[in-house]
């Protein structure tokens, strides 16, 4: 119920009404995002353990242990792996088969359905079952395919070699889709009238993609490596079914091993908050990068839109100055 | 254009086919193990087709995992999130698309740096702000740290900026104040967004993993994901993967379900995260 009398004029005088709006979501920002971030960032400086009440304030005491720390570096070497397996791969699958899909009419539904279903995975169900497609001896499926063509089983999650490129597998899996979907979206929101465009100038195929759909495509394809390089990097699920870091630390990724320290080991929460904190470091970086690119990419986009023939924006941004990107460190965990 | 068969059209169809076939290959191969016979170290198949066909699999895991218990726990966490973001974000989203004041912009945009902030940072001090009001180990400790959803905000608040400033003129005039005006004209007219919101928000909760393992150690409270973890760590070296995978596709069957049924409003809202980038 408002207070205010009919004269009220909507218009500047909100403030008081919006800040009531606003109170419960801030709650919730300030309490359990806000506060717990400069939080971590302070224990990040101490010497703080899960088991003792008493610490104190040591500086960089804990970056200097990660300069020293192996496992630590293991971790890295092995999230950039990862990054590696799944990152690019992800993002040139997913486009091929948002462009192929795009075209087709007939049983769209389904073969929607059907390419969606990875976003929405349960990790943990997922993991399961690809235990069971990679499991050790001679009864898994990807064992059994080998064995069509006469090649002894592998020791998939118990080699050291492979226990990375199996998680990796499965993290490929969920990230395709996704990138479908944000590129499907991408595609959908390119007018009919920029592809009779380029009919007209002769552009076809793989010229057409180049030097239409593929600039038309450049702030989908800038949202889609931040959101997928953000959620990589934070990969955890997979790992602690699968593997639970092994072996030898294999398949240890940097926030496996950010739990490891803090929950597990040794419960060291200050070291585990300072290596958390260069995750947090990271990814901003990483959305920093994506708002810069992603700026420079919608000129490129609208410049292409309006050789084209047409001035209509791919992506149809309402708003010119989008704030930033909308990256969940949360979608599709 | 007309479509021909040209090898483009082929080698579109093969790339799908096999785009298809692997982003089912893992719910039929759980689907084949459930129903299959049993899968411990004693008798294990490869055959792609169970020789014979059982339903035990699907009691033994639900009895062996807790799994009523645990998607009982996951349905009331996901749910109780779900009514706490969407009475957190609608009003929110209703003051930053329909409202003028000071400060719009920027609080809007903290909104959105929040986005970025990984879930491992806050972990820690969350879990010591739940143990200190006495929540740790309950399901309202799972829930409440989840209250603010800002993709929940940032959704609802596009749509909401297409509702016509017209329309919220005329609701003036008829004297609605801003608490009716939302409740009357902007949460109706909002529905169909509402609606995307809460399945994505009701999918991500539900398959939450890090958070329960943390914060649930009671067997008790476990969610479905910690359940079926601990049912495969339980199982030391020598796995039933007959029964895992009854667990998994019980697990799973939820999310699946709402997501068959939502699909459509998943890709619209989904479209509409990318046009804002």
């Amino acid at each position: 119920m408002t207070i205010r009398g009919r004269g009220a004029a909507w218009g500047h005088g909100d403030t008081p009404r919006a800040a009531a709006l606003l109170l419960p979501a801030f709650v919730g920002l300030i309490a359990f995002i806000g506060v717990p971030t400069f939080l971590t960032i302070f224990v990040a400086g101490t010497d703080k353990s899960l088991t003792g009440p008493s610490f104190h304030w040591t500086g960089t005491a804990n970056t200097r242990t990660a300069i020293h720390d192996g496992a630590f570096h293991q971790s890295v070497t092995n999230t950039l792996l990862y990054c590696l397996y799944t990152i690019i791969p992800a993002l040139v699958i997913g486009l091929a088969l948002a462009l192929a899909a795009a075209r087709v009419t007939r049983g769209r539904g389904l073969l929607r359905l059907a390419l969606f279903l990875p976003v929405t995975a349960n990790l943990v169900a997922i993991a399961v079952v690809f235990s069971y497609i990679f499991d050790s001896d001679g009864h898994g499926l990807a064992n059994t395919v080998l064995g069509w063509f006469g090649a002894a089983p592998v020791n998939w999650l118990g080699g050291t070699a492979t226990a990375l490129p199996v998680v990796a597998s499965v993290g490929l899996w969920r990230l395709v889709s996704l990138v479908f979907v944000l590129y499907l979206a991408g595609l959908t929101a390119v007018p009919e009238s920029v592809y009779e465009a380029a009919e007209v100038d002769g552009l076809r195929g793989w010229a057409r993609f180049r030097w239409v759909t593929w600039p038309l495509l450049g702030p989908t394809t800038v949202f889609v490596l931040v959101v997928v390089t953000t959620l990589t990097l934070q990969t955890f699920d997979t790992v602690s079914v699968l593997t639970g870091g092994g072996p030898l630390g294999s398949s240890t990724t940097l926030v496996y091993y950010i739990y490891q320290v803090g929950f597990t080991n040794s419960f060291r929460i200050g070291y585990a908050s300072m290596l958390v904190v260069l995750l947090l470091v990271v990814v901003i970086g990483v959305g920093a990068l994506g708002s810069v690119l992603g700026r420079r990419a919608r000129v490129r986009a609208a410049r292409t839109s309006a050789v084209g023939g047409s001035i209509a924006l791919p992506g149809g941004a309402p708003e010119p100055a989008a704030p930033a990107l909308p990256v969940s460190a949360g979608a599709g965990r | 254009m007309k479509p021909r068969f040209g090898p483009a059209t082929v080698g579109r169809w093969a790339l799908l086919t096999v785009g298809v076939i692997i982003a089912l290959l893992p719910w039929v191969w759980m689907l084949r193990t459930a129903l299959g016979p049993g899968q411990n170290a004693l008798g294990i198949s490869s055959n792609p087709i169970p020789s014979s066909i059982t339903f035990a699999h699907f009691s033994d895991a639900f009895r062996a995992g807790a799994l009523g218990r645990a998607l009982i726990n996951g349905l009331i966490v996901s749910l109780g999130i779900l009514i706490l973001q969407l009475a957190t974000a609608i009003p929110a989203a209703y003051a930053f698309a329909c409202l003028r004041f000071r400060g719009r912009t920027a609080l809007f945009g903290l909104v959105l740096a929040a986005l970025l902030i990984p879930p491992q940072v806050v972990a820690v001090p969350n879990y010591v702000t739940v143990s200190a009001f006495g929540l740790a180990d309950t399901r309202l400790g799972l829930v409440l740290p989840f209250m603010t959803n800002g993709i929940a905000i940032f959704l609802l608040r596009q749509y909401m900026t297409t509702i016509p400033p017209a329309l919220l003129e005329a609701a003036r005039m008829d004297g609605l104040g801003t608490w009716r005006t939302l409740r009357k004209i902007v949460v109706p007219l909002s529905m169909p967004a509402i609606a995307t919101t809460s399945v994505f928000s009701f999918l991500l909760s539900f398959n939450e993993y890090l958070w329960p393992l943390l914060e649930a150690r009671s067997p008790a409270i476990a969610t479905p994901p910690l359940a079926l973890a601990r049912l495969t760590q339980g199982a030391n070296g020598f796995p039933d993967f007959a029964q895992l995978c009854a667990a998994a596709l019980i697990v799973s069957l939820p999310t699946l379900v709402v997501f068959v049924v939502a699909q459509r409003r998943l890709t619209a809202g989904l479209a509409g995260t990318g046009a804002a980038s």
